[in-house]
């Protein structure tokens, strides 16, 4: 009777302690996620490849850009997020091609790929070490999702465990939307020419 | 002293009898019951246009679907080619930016020659970029027809599922997988050029 209860005890424990365990584990996506550096809107954060800093933020309903053909206008159901940030490399040339804006809500926006010929656009630009470079990034996000948001910057969007900056933006009020944008290529120093209309 | 040794053997074949009719029991049931699901499946539900289906990840409402010589694009191929476009509704429901899923509409029954469809923004005239959540867009899709194939009349698409694991089966990662065919629908295709 004594033996009968003690094993069915140790099966009681046994079950409970997997079931904690199976519960407890982290996720793989998870463990493999990008290491966070927080930052500031308006400070360098700095991160072990590349630092970054966000320097002005535009919202606007559309977006002009001259392409090689034809003077297309960019509309949409939300509103454009226009990001201009300077970023230098750390220790070798490379560029960032994952840009995301972290609503309020835990919703990702990836940088909008509708814009991906605009220059200065993450993936068109190469940084080296010690020569900061601006870049440009353009979101498109509901209303909803412009006050109390975070903007992840990272080298790849497929790197495990390397490090992302995570930048708390300043706030942004529904009132600071513009009508139009314009965007244009530039020169050698600032690829792009942003016009407010 | 031999008794109590019985006892305990005859004990423990008693439990072991029963572990094993259980698991065989266990066992066959769930072949059973795969065995009867695969036999019976569940019938996919014909949708009409303009109703909105729920895929898992994504709410798609099919709206027409027409056929021309121009791509959503607009820009026409230096060769006479036929498209046969489909023009739907996409809302993202996850929480990131996403391409269409690639089984997120096929033809019923596949034509055989057929290249993979071009999914196109409606609002842009152009190739389609990651749908973001929230911001529910009108697409168009194209197929470029096989030249001495003639138009069909009306099309017959497969709207696929796509469900979510916390924890995939072969590394634990949380992400979205391709599903069985939520709906299908049924359009008459009208012989057409695009909204300008």
């Amino acid at each position: 009777m004594n033996g009968a209860v003690r094993s069915l005890t140790a099966v009681i424990v046994a079950a409970g302690v997997l079931y904690a365990m199976q519960r407890s584990t982290p996720l793989y996506s998870d463990i493999t996620s990008p290491v966070p550096v927080a930052g500031r809107q308006g400070e360098r954060v700095d991160t072990s490849a590349f630092a970054i800093g966000i320097a002005k933020v535009y919202l606007a309903r559309s977006i002009t850009f001259p392409s090689l053909s034809r003077t297309q206008h960019y509309a949409t159901s939300g509103v454009w997020v226009v990001v201009e940030s300077a970023v230098e490399a750390k220790n070798e040339s490379l560029g960032l091609t994952s840009a995301e804006w972290l609503g309020p809500d835990g919703l990702r926006y990836r940088y909008s790929q509708r814009l991906t010929n605009v220059p200065g656009m993450p993936g068109n630009e190469q940084f080296e070490p010690g020569i900061p470079r601006p870049m440009l990034m353009i979101f498109e996000v509901p209303e909803s999702q412009i006050a109390g948001a975070r903007l992840l910057v990272a080298r790849s969007p497929y790197a495990p465990l390397a490090e992302e900056a995570w930048i708390d933006m300043a706030a942004l009020s529904t009132d600071d939307i513009h009508p139009s944008i314009t965007l244009s290529r530039g020169g050698q120093q600032m690829p792009w020419i942003l016009k407010v209309e | 002293m031999t008794d109590e040794r019985q006892s305990t053997l005859r004990n423990r074949l008693l439990a072991l009898l029963i572990a094993g009719i259980g698991g065989l029991a266990a066992t066959a049931i769930s072949f059973g019951m795969a065995v009867y699901a695969a036999a019976n499946p569940e019938p996919v539900p014909v949708v009409a246009p303009g109703k909105a289906i729920d895929t898992g990840r994504w709410i798609i409402t099919p709206e027409r679907a027409y056929s021309g010589n121009t791509p959503p694009t607009g820009i026409p191929s230096p060769d006479p080619r036929t498209y046969v476009m489909l023009e739907f509704d996409l809302e993202n429901r996850s929480a990131v930016s996403s391409y269409a899923s690639t089984n997120l509409i096929s033809l019923d029954p596949p034509i055989p020659g057929l290249k993979n469809p071009v999914v196109h923004l409606a609002r842009d005239s152009w190739i389609a970029s990651p749908v973001h959540p929230g911001m529910p867009e009108k697409m168009v899709i194209a197929w470029e027809w096989p030249a001495g194939l003639s138009v069909p009349r009306a099309l017959r698409v497969l709207v696929g599922g796509q469900f979510y694991k916390r924890r995939d089966n072969l590394y634990g990662a949380s992400s979205w997988f391709n599903g069985d065919t939520v709906a299908v629908v049924e359009l008459p295709v009208t012989a057409e050029q695009r909204p300008q």
